[in-house]
């Protein structure tokens, strides 16, 4: 076909057949990547999450994160083909089961039987348990205690989760073990939650930003089962949950630092997307 | 919460089955073992004109869960 019209029409042909590579000069060539995962997969994304996932891309690989990401998962495109694609790399494509509603605000797990798997196994892909971190975002607000688990696995004593506002109010992030030491009073159910786990022996967790938890406990074993989201992973799947999850990533362990920008990140995307909670 | 009711034969031929490339059904059992069925309004519309679509008449019920373990309790 010959264009003979313009800038204009060459960008719009282009477009609506996705996205041919970043020589257009526009978009990081990794938020064009996943951008033609989510065409391949039958997905579409409008052009404010385009440009907000770009933006993302670009910040975390400004403040150094992008490289100890392993999964993240925008949850934009409002379809499961869309949401499934992990924005890092192909790798850890999800899965969801029935019983999920998708929206531009993020998906919504029936909170009975709905979760995701993202295929990710902390005993296979990481070398330590203290070399790990996972964070969700939930854009339920109001939600009372009770005990759903909004990521997570558990495999013999082994656990690695986030329970946003589990029985008693307690936010608990366990990252391969048990303890159950590392509890935070929480009054509110949204927000960005993350556990980490980068020094030896030692859990951290934030929200929003801010760390709520910093204790010492001693990894059992590194987690088998795939960490889910919206449920519990174990020998039976438990504990799902029913917030909206707009944004989840699991990675190598993260410093302070790393996560104060990474939420700020994070914010700002959602802010774009106009859910910011 | 309502929910289709599955007898064990329909749950066996359902269970992890893709319905769509990302989706697959997933089916809990309640109080009494029975097995449920949850499909979203988009899931409803999704098999309806598929090989699935018999699951939208089975007869539903209302699903009282087990009770969800916790951990932290036998921990702490």
């Amino acid at each position: 076909m010959v264009f003979v019209w313009g800038h204009s029409f060459l960008i719009m042909i282009l477009s609506t057949h996705g996205f041919i590579a970043s020589s257009i000069g526009q978009f990081d060539a990794d938020a064009v990547a996943f951008f033609n995962r989510v065409t391949t997969a039958g997905g579409t994304l409008s052009v404010t999450e385009q440009n907000a996932v770009n933006t993302l891309v670009i910040q975390m690989k400004t403040d150094g994160i992008w490289t100890k990401m392993k999964a993240i998962y925008p949850m934009v495109g409002a379809s499961a083909a869309a949401c499934a694609q992990n924005l890092k790399s192909s790798s850890f494509t999800g899965s969801f089961t029935s019983g999920w509603t998708f929206a531009s605000t993020g998906v919504t797990p029936n909170g009975t039987s709905a979760y995701m798997d993202t295929g990710f196994s902390i005993n296979t892909q990481q070398a330590s348990a203290n070399n790990y971190s996972h964070g969700f975002y939930s854009g339920t607000i109001g939600g009372g205690p009770a005990t759903k688990c909004s990521m997570g696995a558990l495999t013999g004593s082994s656990e690695s989760d986030i329970l946003i506002r589990w029985a008693g109010s307690n936010f608990y992030a366990n990252i391969c073990e048990q303890v159950y030491n590392n509890a935070f009073t929480n009054s509110d159910t949204h927000g960005f939650y993350v556990a980490n786990r980068n020094t030896t022996n030692r859990t951290q967790s934030w929200k929003n930003g801010i760390k709520v938890i910093d204790v010492s406990n001693t990894p059992t074993a590194k987690t088998i089962d795939n960490i889910i989201i919206a449920a519990r992973n174990s020998s039976t799947i438990s504990n799902y949950d029913d917030k909206r999850c707009q944004f989840a990533f699991i990675s190598d362990g993260l410093t302070d630092t790393n996560q104060n920008n990474l939420y700020t990140a994070v914010q700002a995307f959602q802010t774009t997307l106009s859910r910011q909670v | 919460m309502i929910g289709y009711i599955l007898t064990i034969e329909q749950y066996e031929q359902i269970q992890g089955q893709f319905y769509a490339p990302y989706e697959f059904f997933n089916c809990v059992q309640d109080i009494n073992d029975v097995w449920f069925l949850f499909l979203s309004d988009q899931d409803k519309e999704q098999i309806a004109s598929t090989e699935w679509s018999w699951i939208l008449n089975l007869s539903e019920g209302e699903y009282i869960p087990k009770p969800s373990p916790n951990p932290a309790d036998e921990t702490n």
